[in-house]
C-alpha cells in the first residue's frame, strides 16, 4: 500500500521536461531510419537491395574499374560515357544500380506516411508539440537518409577507387576536390527528389505496398513512355515529363557536362534550356510538397 | 480555462461553429451536443489542429494565434476513433508517444510503466495491440494523451463503441487517472450519463451555437419528481387551493406538474380538484431526468 502510495504521488507531481520541436523531429527521423534498417519483414527487403546496390558498385566501379575509365569529366564528349558518376546510374549497361536504388526508395517511403494514414495513428502525432511541416520532415529523414547512405557513399568508394588508380597522390585529391562536391550535391539532390516523390505516393495511396509499386510504375512507366514518345515528336522537352530523365538531365549539369539520354540503345544528345529543365523540376518536386501538405491538412479536419 | 470569442469555423456551406462564445473554467468540463453538433471541431481548434475562420481562442491563458503548436506541451488528445498502429505493443507504442511529445528515454519508458500500472496491465502490455479488446484500445488511447502529463486532456467521445460495463470501466479509469494526475479534462460527447460520472461543469452546444453552460450538481438539482395533472374547469382556482397548502404548481395549458413530495401529495391534488369542482382527467408521477432537461435545451 505504501509502496502504492508513493507511485501516485510521484505520478500526481509529474512535472515533464520536454524538448524542443528540432530535437523531436531529429528523434522521430532518426527512429524512422533505423527502423527501416530493422531484421524484419520489411526491413529484410531494404537491407537486401542495400547489399546489391554495394555488390554492384564494387564489382562494377571497383573491380571492373580499367584504364579506359578516367577522370575528369570535363574532358568527356564522345567518350563522356566513361565518365564513371554520371554513368553510376545512367542505363549504359549499369542502370541496375538505379534500379536498385529506386525500388529501395519505392519499398522505404511506401508505408512511412500510408501506414499512420491508414491505422490514422497521424492524428496522434499532429496532437503533439510538432507542426504538419515537422511531421513531413521527422517522415522525410528516414528515407532520405536511406537513400544518401546508397548514393553519396557508394560512389565516394569510386571516387577513392580513381583515386587508388592514380597512386594515392594527395595532388590528385586536389585536382578533383570539385569532383567530389558534385558526387556529394548529385547524391543529395538524387536522394531528395526520390524522398519527395516517395513521400507523395505514399500520402497518395494509403495502402504501404500499393504506394510502393506505384511509385515505382511512376518512375519506370513514364520512362519508357516518354523514350518512346521522344521517338515520334523528336522534342527533347518531352524528356522532362520523365523524372528519371529529369533527374539525369540535372545531375549532368551538377557535374556540368553535356546532357544526354539513351534510347533503345542509342546515345542521344539533349538540347534544353536551363529554364526549362528547374522550371520543370521546380513544378514536380514543388507540386509534390504542396500536395502532400494539402492531403494531409485534409486528414486534420476530418476523422 | 479555455475561452472562445465569436468563433466561426465553416466547412464548405456548412456551418459548424456559429459565432460561438464560451469561458470553460478548469475542472472536468463535458461538451454535450447531438451529432453534428460542432463538438469535435471546437476541440480540434482547441487543440491547434484546425484553424477558426475568424474569432479568437486562448487556452490556457495563451492564444492559439501565436502558440497553436506549443500549447500542445500542455495539453493531452484522446481522438474519438481508432487511432492506434497495431503493429506495436502498448509499451513500446505509449513510449513513441512520449518520445514524439518531447520527453526523453527514460522518462517516457518509466512513466509508460507507471500509467500502464495504474490501467492494471499485466504482461498484456508488452503483447501487439491488435490482440486488445476494445476496452484495452481505448485505455491505451487514454494513457497516450496522459503520457507527457499535459495539464489538460481533451477526451473526444471515449466511450464510443464500447459496451455497458467497458463503457463503465473507461469512465471509471478516466476519473481514477485524471484524478491522480491532477489533469483537468474537457470531455465531449452525447452520452448524457458520461458526463453525470465525469464532470463538474457541462456545456451543451447544438447548431454550433452555445445552448447551455451549467454546473452539473446544479443541473442534477433540477431533476425533480413531479405529478403530470390534467384538469377541466376553473383551473386557476385549483392552482390557488394548492398554493394555500404551500405546493407551488407550474402550468403548461391545461397540464399542470405538482411537485411529488410524499404519497400525501395525491390527496392533496384530489382534495383540491373537489373543493374547486373540476375535473380530474389525469394524474400520473413522473421525472425530469437530465434527458429531458438536455433534450428541452436541445429543441
Amino acid at each position: 500500500m505504501k509502496d502504492e502510495a508513493q507511485v501516485s504521488e510521484k505520478f500526481a507531481r509529474y512535472d515533464a521536461k520536454l524538448t524542443t520541436r528540432t530535437k523531436i523531429v531529429i528523434g522521430m527521423g532518426l527512429r524512422g531510419f533505423f527502423s527501416l534498417l530493422k531484421l524484419n519483414k520489411k526491413g529484410v527487403w531494404n537491407l537486401a537491395l542495400i547489399f546489391l546496390i554495394y555488390l554492384w558498385s564494387i564489382v562494377f566501379f571497383v573491380l571492373m574499374a580499367g584504364e579506359g575509365n578516367v577522370y575528369p569529366c570535363e574532358e568527356m564528349s564522345s567518350e563522356f560515357k566513361y565518365c564513371q558518376p554520371i554513368a553510376y546510374y545512367g542505363d549504359m549497361g549499369l542502370g541496375g544500380v538505379r534500379l536498385f536504388l529506386v525500388t529501395l526508395a519505392a519499398i522505404a517511403s511506401g508505408g512511412l506516411i500510408a501506414n499512420d494514414m491508414n491505422d490514422k495513428s497521424l492524428h496522434l502525432y499532429l496532437s503533439r508539440p510538432i507542426s504538419r511541416l515537422d511531421y513531413l520532415i521527422a517522415r522525410f529523414i528516414p528515407i532520405f537518409l536511406l537513400l544518401i547512405f546508397v548514393t553519396v557513399i557508394p560512389n565516394m568508394i569510386t571516387f577513392v577507387t580513381q583515386w587508388s588508380n592514380s597512386g594515392l597522390e594527395f595532388d590528385w585529391i586536389k585536382n578533383h576536390k570539385w569532383l567530389m562536391f558534385d558526387i556529394i550535391v548529385q547524391g543529395l539532390f538524387y536522394s531528395a527528389s526520390y524522398s519527395i516523390i516517395g513521400l507523395t505516393f505514399s500520402t497518395l495511396i494509403n495502402r504501404e505496398y500499393r504506394a510502393a509499386g506505384a511509385f515505382f510504375l511512376f518512375v519506370y512507366g513514364t520512362n519508357i513512355i516518354v523514350e518512346l514518345f521522344h521517338e515520334f515528336v523528336n522534342d527533347d522537352r518531352v524528356l522532362l515529363l520523365s523524372i528519371a530523365h529529369l533527374l539525369d538531365i540535372v545531375s549532368f549539369e551538377i557535374y556540368g557536362a553535356e546532357y544526354y539520354f539513351t534510347s533503345f540503345g542509342d546515345l542521344k544528345g539533349i538540347e534544353l534550356s536551363n529554364i526549362e529543365i528547374f522550371g520543370a523540376l521546380t513544378m514536380i518536386i514543388g507540386g509534390c510538397g504542396i500536395f502532400v501538405n494539402w492531403m494531409i491538412s485534409q486528414m486534420e479536419e476530418n476523422k | 480555462m479555455i475561452e472562445a470569442r465569436n468563433v466561426i469555423k465553416k466547412y464548405g456551406s456548412v456551418t459548424a461553429l456559429d459565432d460561438f462564445s464560451v469561458e470553460i473554467p478548469k475542472g472536468k468540463i463535458g461538451i454535450l451536443g447531438p451529432n453534428g453538433a460542432g463538438k469535435s471541431t471546437f476541440v480540434k481548434i482547441a487543440l491547434g489542429l484546425i484553424t477558426a475562420n475568424s474569432g479568437k481562442v486562448t487556452v490556457l491563458g495563451e492564444s492559439l494565434d501565436k502558440h497553436s503548436v506549443d500549447i500542445r506541451r500542455k495539453i493531452g488528445y484522446m481522438p474519438e476513433h481508432d487511432c492506434i498502429p497495431n503493429h506495436m505493443s502498448g509499451v513500446e507504442f505509449l513510449i513513441e508517444m512520449g518520445l514524439v511529445s518531447g520527453m526523453d528515454t527514460s522518462s517516457a519508458t518509466q512513466r509508460t510503466h507507471e500509467i500502464l500500472g495504474h490501467l492494471q496491465m499485466g504482461d498484456e502490455k508488452y503483447r501487439k495491440i491488435e490482440e486488445y479488446s476494445g476496452g484495452m484500445r481505448q485505455k491505451i488511447k487514454l494513457a497516450q494523451g496522459l503520457i507527457h502529463g499535459p495539464d489538460i486532456i481533451f477526451l473526444d467521445e471515449p466511450t464510443s463503441g464500447l459496451d455497458p460495463k467497458a463503457r463503465r470501466e473507461m469512465l471509471d479509469t478516466i476519473n481514477g487517472l485524471t484524478e491522480i494526475s491532477n489533469t483537468n479534462v474537457l470531455l465531449s460527447t452525447h452520452i448524457l450519463q458520461d458526463v453525470e460520472m465525469v464532470c463538474d461543469h457541462v456545456i451543451i452546444i447544438n447548431n454550433g451555437k452555445l445552448q447551455m453552460k451549467e454546473n452539473v450538481k446544479e443541473l442534477m438539482k433540477r431533476q425533480s419528481d413531479f405529478i403530470q395533472v390534467r384538469v377541466g374547469g376553473d383551473i386557476d382556482g385549483f392552482v390557488n387551493i394548492l398554493k394555500s397548502k404551500k405546493i407551488t404548481v407550474t402550468t403548461d395549458g391545461r397540464i399542470l406538474r405538482v411537485p411529488y413530495l410524499n404519497d400525501q401529495t395525491f390527496q392533496h391534488i384530489i382534495d383540491a380538484a373537489v373543493d374547486n369542482k373540476c375535473q380530474l382527467y389525469e394524474m400520473e408521477r413522473s421525472k425530469v431526468t437530465m434527458d429531458n432537461i438536455y433534450l428541452e435545451v436541445i429543441e
